[in-house]
């Protein structure tokens, strides 16, 4: 409750929109990764913050009447193919998201498979039961990292505290789990050709075994649809479907999220 | 020291130019999550950029040409509604999208339901929104784009937000249960 009220809505608005100070992120990261309500809370408006930015992706194309021309054809033609494009994905998306397939649940980290299996196999109901788990499992700090940025800065202090953190529950004897999706501009920090933190990340991957990254297959199909780009990831990257659905699923197990 | 300022004017007015044609779709994207018309929203890019395109040499900071297309965006969009104050009302132009076959699918309809949420705020949020959510301005840059204090800002996103969440998060929560039974069909 105290913690409530030193993180103002403001504040918190702030930490979701990366206007805090690398120092003042930090500190506010541990703290809630922490606490339950407050993670909720950061869960609810980055959920907002892409809401928004998911309703406008693709705008109705402008009307073609008014001004006839080469260049208005030409926008409203790569609008339909946009939309085109779209609506494919949204129904797969749509598919994705109802109907999680073995296909997914043979990609998730080893080392918890059948939590996975049980969790995304209840559909729709709390992982956190009682009756099907053991009580140590469902304390165990889950962290989803969601990277959607490429700025080197940011990627860095990104990693500076996904280390903060994974040191913090390793000094805490806790078992954590952290998992580092990513995907649009996010991707690049685990793609071979462009990663500047290869080495960083391997280092990481070696020293800390909780700690995966998944790289969202859609954006991968993106990039080589539009820009032709073969994506060569980084050793020990896991794909996953979609980096949304993830998301999704994983909050829906009571993961706790973050993004930089 | 002639040449050297002719043929550098040139380059940066051409550069400012291409660079104005690419920004484009992005505001009208803006645009269109303002005010929801696909005309309006065209008009108002299209006024924007002839703007900007006349005015491209004063633009001296590359780096800050984004805020500053924005900020011809926002006041375009303000004088079209000090112009014709008598003829349309901002809440007119809440949503009109209607359901078709396609927008039956599931992510249709949240963009349908976001959309209408945000036709829902008062102008001076949405815009703020708009623009730290789909553009990623930072508070500073939104504050000079609209030329508001850097608190009101922050206030202004803080009670879109929390309006927003008011309105969306109880519609989500339906979603999963609503989606089960279709799945589990056998027949």
């Amino acid at each position: 409750m105290s913690q409530e009220k030193r993180f103002s809505d403001e504040f918190l608005n702030a930490f979701v929109d990366n206007q805090l100070a690398p120092e003042e992120k930090s500190r506010a990261f541990v703290d809630i990764s922490q606490d339950q309500d407050l993670n909720r809370q950061v869960c609810e408006l980055r959920k907002m913050h892409d809401l928004v930015q998911h309703a406008y992706r693709e705008p109705p194309a402008p009307p073609a009447a008014k001004n006839s021309g080469r260049g208005r054809a030409r926008i409203n033609l790569r609008f339909g193919v946009a939309a085109s494009v779209l609506l494919v994905l949204g129904i797969a998306v749509g598919r994705e998201i109802s109907l999680p397939t073995p296909y997914r649940q043979s990609l998730a980290a080893g080392a918890t498979t059948t939590e996975d299996t049980a969790a995304v196999g209840s559909n729709g109901t709390v992982p956190a039961d009682p009756a099907r788990g053991n009580a140590q499992e469902i304390k165990q700090p889950r962290v989803l990292v969601h990277v959607t940025n490429d700025d080197t800065a940011r990627l860095n202090q990104a990693l500076d505290d996904i280390e903060s953190l994974l040191t913090h529950y390793r000094h805490a004897h806790q078992n954590a789990r952290i998992e580092v999706v990513l995907n649009g501009k996010g991707l690049g920090l685990v793609r071979a050709d462009t990663s500047k933190f290869a080495q960083r990340i391997s280092q990481l991957q070696k020293k800390y075994k909780n700690l995966t990254f998944a790289a969202c297959q859609n954006t991968i199909d993106r990039l080589k649809r539009e820009h032709g780009i073969v994506v060569r990831l980084l050793p020990g990257v896991t794909v996953i479907d979609s980096g949304m659905a993830e998301i999704m699923r994983r909050q829906d197990q009571g993961w706790a999220y973050l993004q930089v | 020291m002639k040449t050297m300022d002719i043929l550098d004017f040139f380059l940066r007015t051409r550069e400012a130019q291409r660079a104005l044609h690419q920004a484009r779709s992005r505001l009208y994207r803006v645009a269109y999550a303002w005010c929801h018309s696909a005309a309006l929203a065209d008009d108002l890019v299209q006024e924007t950029l002839t703007k900007a395109l006349q005015k491209s040499s004063q633009l001296r900071d590359p780096k800050a040409r984004d805020a500053w297309l924005f900020t011809i965006l926002a006041n375009c969009y303000r004088d079209h509604f000090r112009r014709s104050r008598d003829m349309e009302d901002i809440d007119e132009l809440e949503l009109s999208l209607e359901a078709t076959p396609e927008t039956e699918s599931s992510r249709a309809q949240i963009i349908t339901k976001v959309r209408a949420a945000i036709g829902r705020l008062p102008q001076g949020q949405r815009q703020v929104v708009t623009l730290v959510d789909l553009e990623g301005f930072s508070y500073i840059e939104v504050a000079q784009i609209l030329d508001v204090p850097i608190g009101t800002v922050m206030s202004r996103l803080c009670r879109a937000r929390n309006a927003m969440k008011a309105i969306l998060l109880p519609e989500f929560q339906q979603n999963p249960e609503a989606a089960a039974p279709g799945i589990r069909r056998i027949k």
